[in-house]
């Protein structure tokens, strides 16, 4: 909610003058401007601060990188924020593993916003997992613990650790 | 430190397996460590390799910038895991033997040749080094590992210890040690060679098993 943003905010550089509310039951975030209703939901305000802070490479630069930034906040918002259960959980992260494969951010070779909110969303799950896990889910371990690394992201939130010699698997 | 030979399919496996968890061969934001193994690699690493490849085509968007990046490019021996031995022949693309010149006008060509010249310094030196028996510095330490509580499964806690290896590291007796309140710490002994294991690392490689360990401490340690 607004705490993300006011993190986000942080990591990009916005000026500061921001007011923030929330909506409804689901305490939607809201972004409050001079004149109208203001700008509704976490993804619309975040790629909204990302143009406030002028970088709009976070979006992606190609037509298909800023389709694939699009699609992982959604990601975010659908499945990550709106599923709890363990099997939810589970499934975020076998997609997550083989998404991240080939890749070493979300949308291939450059760091985009939908990096830092898959962070930022994920970070509870991260926090929990096993050492058995972390090393099942090896490419999101790799993504996450090089995305928690990158200057100004991680701020406040609690580092996680990925021990070094694997356990569980040999090779591969 | 190195990943074999390079140019073999053996090497390309030790460099897979080095990147599993790592985006990148030092740190973690490209620099002049991945160009100097990118460049020891002849072609893009088979797909059954797939962190190599990924590391691979990441770099290699990097291509233009690859001047820029920071850092300084060194010896192959200076990148990798610890157990492994560098390898690789001629690691830079064989200029001519001919063009000695050390001071060329391109920036690049210098650096290949200087790399050469101190790989090669760096073998000779090596090589100095293995005729004269070392006498090594070793330590026997004593540690106490703590668990949580009365329920952590110690059996499982020294396994998580002993599965902790390292070039220089033995693990030997170890016993259970009750230190009130139904709760028994883990007591270990090992013998580490002192240039090459200290307790510093060895606490972060135990306290990491946060599941098990909530903190590690040295009992006891004797020069040997």
């Amino acid at each position: 909610g607004p705490e993300e943003l006011a993190q986000l905010e942080k990591l990009l550089g916005v000026p500061k003058g921001n007011k923030y509310g929330v909506q409804g039951e689901r305490k939607v975030p809201v972004l409050q401007t001079n004149n109208g209703p203001g700008l509704t939901g976490l993804m619309t305000i975040a790629a909204h601060l990302v143009k406030q802070a002028k970088k709009d490479q976070l979006l992606g630069s190609t037509a298909e990188e800023k389709a694939v930034v699009q699609q992982w906040l959604e990601y975010r918002v659908t499945r990550v924020d709106g599923g709890s259960s363990k099997e939810d959980t589970r499934i975020i992260l076998k997609d997550l593993n083989v998404h991240l494969e080939d890749k070493v951010y979300l949308a291939g070779n450059i760091f985009t916003l939908a990096d830092i909110l898959m962070y930022y969303g994920l970070h509870h799950v991260m926090v929990e997992l096993t050492v058995q896990e972390k090393e099942k889910y090896l490419n999101v371990s790799r993504w996450f613990n090089h995305i928690q690394h990158y200057p100004g992201v991680r701020q406040h939130l609690s580092n996680v650790v990925f021990i070094r010699n694997r356990l569980y698997t040999n090779a591969h | 430190m190195g990943f074999g030979d390079l140019k073999s399919a053996a090497g390309l496996r030790v460099l897979n397996d080095f990147l599993a968890d790592k985006s990148y061969i030092e740190g973690y934001v490209p620099s002049q460590a991945d160009i100097a193994v990118f460049e020891a690699i002849a072609a893009p690493p088979p797909a059954d390799l797939y962190h190599a490849l990924r590391w691979y085509n990441h770099i290699k968007s990097y291509e233009k910038q690859k001047a820029s990046l920071p850092g300084v490019k060194k010896a192959l021996a200076k990148y990798g895991p610890a157990d492994v031995e560098d390898t690789t022949d001629a690691a830079t693309d064989s200029k001519n033997d001919d063009d000695i010149d050390l001071f060329g006008s391109d920036d690049e060509e210098e650096s290949e040749e200087a790399k050469k010249l101190r790989e090669e310094r760096l073998a000779q030196y090596e090589s100095k080094k293995s005729k004269k028996p070392a006498v090594v510095a070793k330590s026997s330490i004593l540690l106490d590992v703590k668990p949580w509580d009365d329920e952590t499964d110690m059996a499982k806690l020294e396994e998580c210890v002993r599965s902790i290896q390292a070039d220089g590291l033995v693990w030997g007796s170890s016993k259970l040690v009750p230190v009130g309140y139904g709760i028994k710490k883990l007591q270990i002994q090992c013998v580490v060679e002192d240039d090459k294991v200290g307790t510093d690392m060895l606490e972060e490689r135990i306290t990491a098993f946060e599941d098990y360990v909530q903190s590690m401490d040295v009992a006891a340690f004797n020069k040997i």
